[in-house]
């Protein structure tokens, strides 16, 4: 029996529906896991074009579980070095710092193996759909979590080997190494949110653009820091003058 | 790529990427950030994913040098627009994707 000051997880409510997928949830993740779809298709045809061995390329999926980042590893492998990739994958993934602190007041009601469990599947549309559940009783929490997160674990994992298996019947002329490309633009633009956001997708992307020449890739990892510097100068800024800008949305997607 | 290398920068990024997503969780369930860090990182996504396009946009085959070509730029260009308009990846990539055929086949 835990003393659970937080919302009490009623025997009516629970009783039955426990082992269940959560209706809502599965409807709830609808239109986000659409989207997902040509995604995962995309870097399924990438991961046949990559420099990756296919095995480790394929294995991405199911243990890294990040499209970006995934696109980012299997484009940049062969021409950038391990620390490059690495670094490259790991800025990428930093902003998950984030949902793991705006989630972890309703993970304290949650069991032990579900906190270990849960890190597994949090991805951008996860946190987003989560996050919106926070002040649930934890058993609903619990089901609505694990629901949504098997939901984008098997999409995901079912659509890039069906793009690794199309991939190489596509012909050169459809010039499907540039798909990445047009994907990760239009990532960023949907990233951009909050005017800091768009200073630091700026400044990130001419940097980027004057250090093109560099080896390495290295352009990626100084457009990045860059960026970051810009957006936290633009936030010290702008936050000075004006309490109005105060309408930060959660859950950025890429 | 070899084997070995490909192992390494798969277990380093898959534990690096669970230990960003469950840290919190697991370690400092009872914390919370300092603001100014929420916002930075905030940030971080919009930063990278710009100069990653950008990087990727310009540089030649082998990932060193610069390659523009025209019709790449042009073809990022629609489809920028397009996701501003649509909002939406799939719009985009399918006008990314046929705009450069056109643009190409010119």
């Amino acid at each position: 029996m835990s003393a659970d000051p937080q919302p009490v997880e009623s025997a009516a409510d629970t009783a039955g529906r426990r082992y269940r997928l959560d209706r809502t949830a599965l409807s709830d993740s609808l239109p986000l896991v659409i989207p997902a779809i040509p995604f995962g298709f995309v870097l399924g045809l990438a991961i046949t074009e990559s420099a990756m061995p296919l095995w480790a390329a394929w294995l991405t999926s199911p243990l890294i579980f990040a499209g970006a980042a995934q696109l980012t590893m299997v484009t940049i492998a062969g021409s950038a070095s391990l620390w490059a990739i690495i670094s490259a994958v790991l800025v990428i993934n930093s902003r998950h710092v984030m949902y793991s602190a705006a989630l972890a007041p309703p993970f304290r009601h949650q069991p032990r193996w579900l906190r270990w469990l849960a890190p597994l599947v949090m991805v951008d549309q996860v946190f987003a759909l989560a996050v919106l559940r926070n002040d649930e009783p934890p058993a609903s929490f619990r089901r609505y979590y694990i629901t949504i997160g098997l939901v984008f674990f098997t999409v995901w994992n079912l659509v890039v080997p069906l793009g690794m298996v199309v991939g190489p019947i596509i012909p050169d002329s459809w010039q499907l190494d540039f798909a990445p490309v047009v994907m990760f633009a239009g990532l960023t633009l949907f990233a951009i949110k909050r005017v800091p956001a768009g200073v630091a997708a700026l400044v990130g992307g001419l940097v980027s653009l004057a250090a093109a020449g560099l080896s390495d890739r290295l352009g990626i990892l100084l457009g990045a820091v860059a960026g970051v510097i810009a957006g936290a100068i633009a936030d010290q800024w702008l936050a000075t003058p004006t309490p109005d800008n105060t309408t930060e949305q959660p859950g950025a997607p890429a | 790529m070899s084997h070995g290398a490909a192992a390494l920068v798969l277990i380093v990024c898959a534990a690096g990427t669970y230990l960003f997503r469950g840290g919190v969780i697991l370690l400092f369930a009872d914390r919370t950030f300092p603001p100014v860090i929420e916002r930075a990182l905030q940030n971080v996504g919009p930063a990278v994913l710009a100069a990653l396009t950008v990087n990727l946009a310009v540089s030649g085959g082998g990932g060193s040098g610069v390659d523009i070509v025209p019709a790449e730029m042009a073809a990022l260009l629609i489809a920028g627009v397009v996701a501003v308009w649509r909002k939406n990846l799939l719009w985009t990539l399918a006008a990314g994707m046929v705009a450069l055929w056109i643009l190409a086949a010119l």
